[in-house]
């Protein structure tokens, strides 16, 4: 510590070349996958250790696009990712609606059953979920594997979404009510635009996980067109296949929206997790 | 502290009112005998007595399929060799379809029981104030039915894809339900009591050390993902948040840079590039000379549950550093001057005032993650699927690196052995229950109620 004391700089260089060493095992992997995305040829075993060492092509993604179902999975992910965040937030805000404004039978075990069956994992009960959508003939459907992940997300964002709710005071809803406002009409125009930002927050979180999901679409979907984007960068790099420069490609492609938007988003990002903390 | 002291929709049993007056036993005989009957007669109110009593008919209707599915669900079906298979009893069919009744029933049962709160409710609410015509009852009712439309979707979701499958694989825990010899529809399965608790609890040398072991792992694999990256993840954020460099927001950057991409993609990228051959780290640690042979990442058991851990710390580690980051940032700004006021250096103000208020911040999030880290199905799945073999992979299904969750994963998709995987997804179910507890009395200690 002396040594510290007498030379400052001492110490901000220790910690520059921690923390120098700590980013290049972070970045070495995504650099390696960028710079594979850009090497010719397909299998891993031809490609340096060193990126973008063995030259530059784009003839991945031109494979991406037409050689493959990649524009296909894209769609598929988009449009049940979106199905499942648009009727998460209309489902779990409505009830979370009732559950923060009204007195009713059951309530306090409604509550409390949610509270339990969070921590479950549902893909536990894969082979009952499997069954039940055979029975409404639901597999293989988009809307099948959205009703699966809507299920699973409402225990959760139906208590995060009360306790929000509960934060804001009744005065202004019961002021709408003597009006004589419809629950309906209050609901939509009065406490669905205060809960705004929770609404948004539970929009991105519950965007990634369908967007990204591998078990249940492996478990549901079934015919080469309704492939999602998880199985077709999997089917990549299967134990059949080995084409590691083509799935590079496709993973940029996927994760690059993602790190520019928690990239923009880092200083909200902070204060949302410790809002989180402190409040759930 | 949101204590909810003014619900909106007055909760009327809690109202001071004569308890046994002869006319509301009346009612309540009336209301119990028959869903709707107190309604349409002495309440008055046909539009809601007669739902009431529709929900009822209903029910009564389908007695007899709701006996037959009971009934599919007791015996799961008799062998019929000799039909054609698509003609034979689908055991599984007939276990869900029987789950699903219950749940009916059990909705059916809570209506009735609301049905009659309902009627005592008209009851002591007085003629007077119950709408009369046909038309206030019905924006009376669509008024009071709110709740229940609100509710309604989100509870069939959940009762037919949480509750009916958690059901399920409990009982199925219960059968002989695996292949070869009892997989629908060619044959049936049937009830075998606690015989595969028995198998896997002691019964069978060989399925009894798969389960130890693959048991120890997931929960060694648990403890070490979240106290590794919950110490890497807070040591950045502290070093970031303390030190003056002037780089700061580039390492920030690049720190946050694991937790945007997908688990996935992370996985994949770590599987190639630790492959034994031809992935980039050996090919960089013999380039530099380090190591004169390829290491076996991925296939020497212990060296494989390390990288499994090392790379959970790799893709984990971000979401403690936003987290300690978040926390720190909500440590009120007074509070740190006025513990330098009073003369603590700078460590002491770190161990004594930062330290534990991250802490108790992040304390339930480091539980809930361990919660999580005990079911991280893509942390194994996509890195290792489970692998190394060891001696009884083969016979078993878990690998060195598989834990209970990527264990059912094969034991049923692979082997087909649903009843073993369902004894699993039990055993997952009692070690989450403290958890779920845990979760329960903390939302209630933070909210004062429910």
């Amino acid at each position: 510590m002396d040594i510290l004391k007498a030379r400052p700089w001492m110490g901000n260089l220790i910690v520059l070349v921690g923390l120098s060493l700590a980013a290049v095992v972070v970045i070495w992997p995504i650099l390696y996958t960028l710079g594979a995305a850009f090497a010719p040829g397909n299998s891993i075993g031809g490609l340096s250790a060193v990126p973008f060492a063995d030259g530059f092509t784009v003839a991945h993604f031109l494979h991406l696009a037409s050689g493959t179902g990649y524009p296909r999975w894209f769609l598929n992910s988009f449009l049940i990712a979106s199905g499942t965040t648009i009727g998460t937030l209309v489902l779990a805000s409505l009830a979370a609606y009732v559950f923060s404004r009204f007195t009713f039978a059951f309530k306090r075990s409604l509550m409390t059953a949610l509270l339990v069956l969070q921590i479950f994992p549902s893909f536990v009960g894969m082979i009952a979920v499997y069954v039940v959508l055979l029975r409404i003939n639901g597999l293989d459907t988009l809307w099948g594997l959205v009703l699966v992940y809507l299920a699973g997300n409402m225990p959760y964002t139906i208590w995060l979404v009360k306790s929000y709710l509960d934060t804001i005071p009744k005065g202004l809803d019961e002021a709408a009510r003597l009006d004589g406002a419809s629950h309906l009409r209050i609901f939509a125009t009065i406490v669905m635009p205060i809960a705004r930002p929770i609404l948004i927050f539970l929009a991105i979180t519950t965007f990634a996980a369908p967007w990204m999901d591998f078990i249940f679409p492996k478990l549901v979907l079934r015919s080469p067109e309704q492939q999602t984007l998880a199985l077709g960068l999997v089917s990549f790099v299967s134990d059949k296949n080995n084409d590691f420069t083509t799935f590079a490609a496709g993973a940029i492609v996927v994760a690059i929206p993602f790190i520019v938007f928690f990239l923009l988003t880092q200083k909200s990002l902070i204060s949302s997790m410790a809002g989180g903390a402190v409040k759930e | 502290m949101a204590v909810i002291t003014a619900p909106a929709e007055q909760d009327t049993t809690s109202r001071s009112h004569p308890a046994t007056s002869p006319s509301e036993r009346h009612v309540r005989i009336l209301a119990a005998t028959f869903m709707g009957l107190a309604h349409l007669t002495v309440l008055r109110q046909r539009l809601k007595g007669a739902l009431f009593a529709l929900v009822e008919a209903i029910f009564l209707a389908s007695i007899p399929t709701i006996a037959g599915n009971v009934a599919g669900l007791i015996t799961l079906g008799t062998p019929q060799p000799d039909l054609p298979t698509k003609d034979r009893d689908h055991s599984t069919f007939l276990m869900i379809d029987g789950v699903v009744t219950l749940a009916v029933v059990a909705v059916f049962a809570a209506v009735y029981y609301i049905s009659v709160r309902s009627a005592l409710t008209e009851h002591r609410l007085g003629g007077a104030e119950r709408p009369r015509t046909i038309r206030d009852q019905l924006s009376a009712l669509t008024t009071r039915a709110f709740p229940i439309l609100g509710l309604s979707p989100m509870l069939v979701l959940i009762l037919f894809f949480v509750v009916v499958p958690l059901v399920f694989s409990t009982l199925v825990a219960f059968t002989n339900y695996s292949s070869p010899e009892h997989v629908p529809p060619a044959n049936t399965v049937d009830w075998v009591g606690l015989d595969n608790f028995a198998t896997m609890f002691g019964g069978s040398a060989l399925w009894t050390g798969a389960l130890t072991r693959v048991f120890v792992w997931t929960t060694v694999w648990a403890v070490l993902a979240v106290s590794t990256t919950f110490c890497g993840g807070m040591l950045l954020a502290i070093v970031l948040h303390e030190s003056n460099i002037r780089i700061k927001p580039v390492f920030r950057a690049i720190f946050i840079l694991p937790y945007a991409v997908p688990a996935v993609v992370t996985m994949l990228i770590w599987r190639n590039m630790l492959n034994g051959a031809f992935g980039a780290v050996n090919k960089t640690l013999i380039g530099l000379g380090i190591v004169d042979q390829p290491i076996p990442w991925l296939s020497d058991p212990w060296l494989a549950k390390f990288v499994v851990v090392a790379i959970g710390l790799w893709a984990g580690f971000p979401y403690f550093m936003l987290l300690t980051m978040g926390a720190m940032t909500a440590i009120p700004r007074d509070l740190l001057e006025a513990a330098a006021l009073d003369g603590a250096t700078k460590s002491q103000r770190f161990r004594h005032v930062i330290l534990p208020l991250v802490l108790y911040q992040t304390a339930p999030l480091i539980i809930m993650s361990l919660a999580m880290n005990f079911n991280n199905f893509g942390a194994i799945f996509f890195l290792t699927a489970g692998g190394p073999t060891v001696a009884d992979t083969t016979a078993t299904g878990a690998g060195a690196t598989d834990i209970l969750i990527t264990w059912i994963y094969n034991l049923t998709v692979g082997l087909m052995h649903y009843n073993y995987g369902s004894v699993i997804a039990v055993m997952i179910f009692l070690v989450l229950a403290p958890f779920a507890i845990f979760n329960f009395r903390r939302t209630k200690a933070f909210k004062g109620e429910l």
